[in-house]
Order: structure tokens, then C-alpha cells, then sequence
């Protein structure tokens, strides 16, 4: 292994990292520097129960009804982030636990997951430049991410086999694009997931003290005379 | 829900700024404007800089994270009743609507935008034109119903941000004159349909003397400022202007009831336009009204009378607009109702009430309050043939009339475009009334059913509950 890869797989990634964490930080601060809203009504519902159940929807496509009809964009949603996931976990594997990369089915499981997560981001791609609101509304940032994920998908194919004997190239490719990502991520669209937890906590919180969150499905389409219960006269 | 095109397709963000009840209203010297309570509309201010100094004073933590979360996926589109009735225009969509102030704040606020504000298509308004244009699409393109809210991935709410963004609008006065003239009507009077005291007091007259006339209900009584009783009812001013049977129907109800109860003299207005203005400072000086009225009264409880934002504002929102710790309970009529029900303390017979019934969940009670199972406890007892709408409860479309729009006629050929969903909906049920617990939803479900030609009457759940009653 050269010097550069070295280098790029450790202390380039730590670096990077340390500076994603304390933008991070920063950002948590910043976002909490807005003056929070208590609530002053008595509440109806639980706000943890709201927010516990806002806060998994991403596990309930059943629950909203823009994933519920749309079981395609869902399985596409799910297949892009085990993309993600699959090649932020082998940025770390690759340097500090090569071993567990040995076996050759986990190495196609891997590539599997992000040749998978790159057709989806194409899709995406071709999705967000056809549909005119998306044209409207996407900046070039939207454009840049998508992008960028589909070369981090295609370097961590590339990667995953941790064969630097085979050139070393797209290996040192995949760990710089890692750390560029890692300084831009935080004031790029793709830090979106920093914010998951607060709109949905937020949101679930407040919807949960009125009782609105979780969603409340009826116990029965029986009638009250129905379900024996005496009515009226 | 499959997408329905609208006849014809119709832009307000050009409409202008109408300032002509502003200008009558500072010519009068209103209190309310010598107050600095309403505010008006100076063109030779710097709008744009009270625009951008009033975003960064007012934005709260909820409304920054909705609007720092948004990823652009447009999986809102398609819950919007504008954007599914105008699929050809990318300009009806949430995402887009959101994004007219989420540019302000990328380029006032949020790093990125600050500093490559290209990158982010951030933007601040080169001048009052685009306020205005803001003004239109806020006010004249979302009936803020939540409806994209509770279908966002993210958990962005942009219900929020179109209410925060009316809100600083408000300030300047770049407001559609429908929301001025409610709000000068409220800051002067007290109540959003400008009704006297003496209107009052002879309406709640007139309904008690009707109802008396049935002498199996000689005793019955419309109380005011009836200290100690078990609720305070408060009302929208709307059925003291045009449909005062709700009330009289109310009142039969306590009555037969056996129930201890008062509407104030003061404070009797559970309706707020501060809901729809982004108004924080009306809304709670209506809310506190009514909140002080009751401990006044030394009331056990607020009832709230069938009203959709009057329940939203007064049950949960006035609370935090007032800064008002809630000392007492407060509940929907419709949840009396049902107790009434339950309890036997009426008796009914649904087979008075024959024709099928449908109901229409109003978005500030279901979405925004979370009251969906009540009112159908209660039409279920109450009437012989309940058939749901679908989609419904906390999925079901708005009235087309939320948010304030019945007040501005200026975007009224667009919402009716828009309620070519809302048609299609209610046409589905075979239904020949459909009810609803909100004052504001009755007429614009009425709008839709006369625009559409639907063979169907809106009802309320009073009415029914009254036509039912067997006494």
C-alpha cells in the first residue's frame, strides 16, 4: 500500500471527520439558537408518543399516504440509503477492520448495494430533470448531490474489493471523494439527515400532545348499535 | 387520489396590492392604528428591510427546521388539492410555495445561501412587487390545511412557514384587503364580523323567544354572564350574523341536557384571524379574551362551539399566542355531544335523520386538533345512514375555504379550480348531506357544491343531533 493511500484511507478521513463533527456541532447550536415554542395548552396526547411515532415513519411507508401509494419511490428510498450506508460503513472497514471485507460474499453484497443505490440515484437524476416542479424548484445543489453519489457509488464498487495490488487509483479516488464529502456534507443538501430528528421530533411532538400523532385509526367501522352498545332512545 | 385538471388554469401571483379599506381606515383614525395594533401599508417605508429584520426576529425553532429540512423530493406535491388540480403547474405545488420564503432565509440566515447564494437559489425581494407577489402566493395559494405536512418525509412543515411568512406580511400591511378589513373588525370590536353588543344580546333574545314558543320548552333559557356555571359556550360571530339556528339548537340541547351553562357578554368569539393572518399579537389578544371571560364567569370549562380554526386557534394555539398557561379545560361542542350521548342525558332517534349522511373532516380540527372519532360517535347515534368520504380523517382535503380564503374574493376563481378534488370526493359518497363541524368549511363546501352542481346540503352536527333529539 502506498504512502497516499494510506494517508487518504487514515489520516485524511480523520481529519475530515473531525471536521464534520465539529460543523456538526455548530450547526446543532445554530439550529438551537432559534427560540424554541412550549406549548401551553393542555395536552390530549403524549408528545414523546407523537414524536416516537414521527420519528419512525421512515420505518412505516404504510403511514403517510405520499409512500403508502407510492411503494415504488419507497423501495427506491430504502435501496439508496443501504447504497449509503453500505459505502460510509466500508470507509471504515477498509481502513480499520480490512478482515471483515475478506470473505467474497460480503464484498458482493456490498457492491450489490451500491449498484443497486446507483440505479436508483440515475432515476432520481432523470426524475428530478424531467418533472417541471423539480426542475423549478431544484438548485444546484440538488443536482451536485445526487451526482456526487452516483461517482461515490460507482469508486466504492470499485473500493470494496480491497485489492490495492490491483492499482490503487480508484481506492485513492473513493477515500478522497470520502473526506470531500465529509468537509462539504455539512452545508450541502445531503446534510439532510442532521435535520430529520428535530422537524420530525418537532413535529411529532406538537401533533402528539393534541392527539393527532400517532394516527388514530378506528377501532371498528361498526355502528355504535353494532358493537351493542345502546343508542339514544 | 388521481389527478384532476382544472378547467382552465388561473395565475394570482400578479394580483396587486388593494389598499383602499387601509387608507379608509387610517382617514378614520381608528383606534386600532393609533394603538399600532393594525398595521398598514406604507409604500414609502423600506418594506424589504422590516421584511428581513422581522424574519430574523420572529423565526422560531420549528420554522427554521422546516425550513432548513427540505430536500426537494416532491413527494408533497401530490397531497395538495391546487397542485393535483393544476398538474401542469409546477407553481401550485407546496415545495414550491415554501420555497419563495426558504430562499430569503438561505440567503438571510442560513450559511450556504449566505455566501453562495447561487448554489442554493437563495434571494432576498428586490422590492415591494415581490412582497407582494409573496403576499399572493401565502395568502392566495394555500389554504395552510397541513395536508403536505403530515405527507413529507422529512416532517417539514409548511403549513407553519406559509403562516409565518403571512404573519411578517401582516406587519407591512401587504396583505389581501379580505384579511385587513377581518382583522381591523377584530382589533376594533372584539369579534371578526364587527356584531354590536346590542346584535348580540337581541339575536340570543330572538332564538330564546322562538325556542320558548315550543311549550315542552317554557323553561329554557339563553343565559349570559351567568357566573359558576359548569361551561362558558362561546361562538362564531357568524352564527350571530346569518345563522343564528345553531345557536338555538345549542341552547334546546343544554337545555334538555339539564346543563348549567353561559355564553359571556365579552369574550365570546372563539373564532381568530390571527390563525389565518399569522397575526401572533391579534390572535392572542382574542384568545386571551375568551380565556379571561371564563375565569370571570368562574366557568368549569370553555365550550367551543362547531367552528374548525375557532377550535384550533382556541383550543391550542390562543394558549401560546397569549402566553397563557391554560387553567381551564376546553373542549368541541361536538365532544359535549357525544358525552350527552353517552351519558343518556338526551335521547334521539336516528331514524329522524334518514338521508344518507357523509362527513368532512375540517383540517384545523382532524390535522392541526385531533378530533376525528368524535363526530362520528355522534353521527352514528344520531342518524341512519353514516357513509364516510374517502380519503378522510387526518387524510381527508381540505373545504377549499381554509386558511382565510373565504375572506379574499380576489383568489376565489382559483380555489374553485382547486375544489374540483373536493367535488369529486363528496360526488363519490352518494351522500345528500354532508356535515362538518366548522363554520368556515360550511361555506366553502357550499361554494363547492353550487360551483359543481353537487345534489347535496351541508348540515352541522348541532343540527342534527337537534333534528334527531325525541323529547
Amino acid at each position: 500500500m502506498s504512502p497516499l493511500l494510506q494517508f487518504v484511507e487514515d489520516r485524511l478521513q480523520i481529519a475530515a471527520l473531525l471536521f464534520m463533527a465539529s460543523v456538526y456541532v455548530i450547526r446543532v447550536l445554530w439550529l438551537f439558537h432559534f427560540r424554541a415554542v412550549r406549548e401551553r395548552a393542555a395536552a390530549e396526547g403524549r408528545a414523546s408518543a407523537g414524536a416516537g411515532y414521527s420519528l419512525s415513519n421512515i420505518a412505516r411507508p404504510w403511514a403517510m399516504e405520499s409512500t403508502r401509494t407510492r411503494p415504488l419511490f419507497y423501495l427506491q428510498f430504502v435501496v439508496f440509503h443501504l447504497g449509503v450506508t453500505a459505502a460510509i460503513a466500508a470507509t471504515f472497514i477498509i481502513p480499520y477492520a480490512p478482515q471483515w471485507l475478506a470473505p467474497r460474499g460480503r464484498v458482493i453484497t456490498f457492491q450489490a448495494l451500491m449498484a443497486a443505490a446507483f440505479v436508483v440515484a440515475v432515476f432520481r437524476l432523470v426524475r428530478r430533470l424531467r418533472r417541471p416542479v423539480l426542475q423549478l424548484v431544484s438548485t444546484p445543489d440538488d443536482y451536485a448531490a445526487i451526482t456526487l453519489m452516483m461517482a461515490y457509488f460507482i469508486l466504492g464498487i470499485l473500493a470494496v474489493p480491497n485489492r490495492p495490488d490491483r492499482g490503487e487509483g480508484p481506492m485513492i479516488a473513493f477515500f478522497i471523494l470520502t473526506a470531500f464529502f465529509l468537509v462539504v456534507v455539512p452545508f450541502s443538501k445531503i446534510s439532510h439527515y442532521l435535520y430529520y430528528p428535530f422537524t420530525r421530533i418537532i413535529l411529532g411532538r406538537t401533533l402528539g400532545r393534541r392527539g393527532v400523532l400517532p394516527v388514530r385509526r378506528p377501532r371498528s367501522r361498526q355502528t355504535a348499535e353494532e358493537r351493542g352498545e345502546e343508542v339514544g332512545a | 387520489m388521481k389527478t384532476v385538471k382544472a378547467a382552465k388554469s388561473l395565475s394570482v401571483e400578479n394580483l396587486p396590492l388593494d389598499v383602499a379599506t387601509q387608507d379608509k381606515a387610517r382617514a378614520d383614525a381608528l383606534p386600532s392604528i393609533q394603538k399600532d395594533m393594525l398595521r398598514t401599508y406604507d409604500p414609502a417605508a423600506d418594506n424589504v428591510r422590516r421584511f428581513l429584520d422581522l424574519l430574523a426576529e420572529r423565526i422560531t425553532r420549528p420554522v427554521a427546521a422546516s425550513l432548513a429540512a427540505c430536500v426537494h423530493c416532491g413527494l408533497c406535491v401530490e397531497s395538495c388539492h391546487y397542485a393535483l388540480t393544476h398538474p401542469d403547474d409546477p407553481t401550485m405545488t407546496p415545495v414550491y410555495k415554501a420555497d419563495q420564503i426558504r430562499k430569503i432565509f438561505k440567503r438571510r440566515i442560513d450559511w450556504t445561501g449566505r455566501i453562495f447564494p447561487w448554489w442554493v437559489k437563495a434571494g432576498t425581494p428586490r422590492g415591494d412587487e415581490d412582497l407582494n407577489r409573496l403576499k399572493n402566493i401565502v395568502f392566495g395559494t394555500c389554504s395552510a390545511c397541513r395536508r403536505c405536512t403530515l405527507n413529507c418525509p422529512m416532517g417539514v412543515d409548511t403549513a407553519i412557514l406559509i403562516r409565518f411568512t403571512r404573519g411578517l406580511l401582516t406587519e407591512l400591511g401587504i396583505v389581501p384587503e379580505g384579511v385587513f378589513n377581518v382583522s381591523r373588525d377584530e382589533w376594533e370590536t372584539g369579534n371578526q364580523m364587527a356584531v354590536t353588543p346590542l346584535d348580540f344580546l337581541e339575536t340570543l333574545q330572538w332564538m330564546r323567544d322562538d325556542l320558548r314558543a315550543d311549550p315542552k320548552l317554557a323553561g329554557l333559557d339563553i343565559p349570559v354572564d351567568l357566573p359558576g356555571c359548569d361551561f362558558m359556550y362561546t361562538i362564531n360571530p357568524r352564527e350571530i350574523k346569518f345563522d343564528p339556528r345553531s345557536i338555538a339548537q345549542a341552547a334546546k340541547i343544554f337545555h334538555l341536557a339539564g346543563e348549567k351553562w353561559t355564553l359571556p357578554s365579552a369574550g365570546w368569539d372563539q373564532t381568530n384571524f390571527g390563525l389565518f393572518s399569522g397575526d401572533d399579537r391579534l390572535g392572542g389578544a382574542l384568545a386571551r379574551n375568551l380565556y379571561e371571560a371564563a375565569i370571570r364567569l368562574r366557568a368549569g370549562r370553555i365550550v367551543i362551539s362547531e367552528c374548525g380554526h375557532g377550535y384550533r386557534s382556541t383550543r391550542w394555539e390562543g394558549y401560546n399566542w397569549a402566553q397563557y398557561d391554560q387553567d381551564l379545560p376546553s373542549e368541541s361542542v361536538v365532544r359535549t355531544l357525544q358525552r350527552y350521548l353517552r351519558e343518556k342525558r338526551i335521547r334521539v332517534d336516528k331514524t329522524k335523520n334518514d338521508l344518507p349522511v357523509t362527513f368532512h373532516d375540517s383540517c384545523n380540527v382532524a390535522r392541526s386538533g385531533g378530533m376525528t372519532e368524535e363526530p362520528r360517535d355522534v353521527l352514528r347515534r344520531v342518524c341512519a345512514d353514516f357513509r364516510e368520504m374517502t380519503p378522510n380523517r387526518t387524510e381527508n382535503y381540505c373545504c377549499t375555504g381554509g386558511g382565510g380564503l373565504l375572506s379574499m374574493a380576489e383568489y376565489r376563481p382559483l380555489r374553485m379550480e382547486a375544489a374540483a378534488i373536493k367535488a369529486r370526493q363528496l360526488e363519490a359518497t352518494g351522500a345528500k348531506l354532508v356535515c362538518t363541524i366548522c363554520h368556515n368549511c360550511v361555506d366553502g363546501l357550499n361554494d363547492v357544491i353550487k360551483h359543481y352542481k353537487l345534489d347535496m346540503r351541508v348540515v352541522q352536527v348541532l343540527e342534527l343531533v337537534e333534528n334527531a333529539l325525541v323529547y
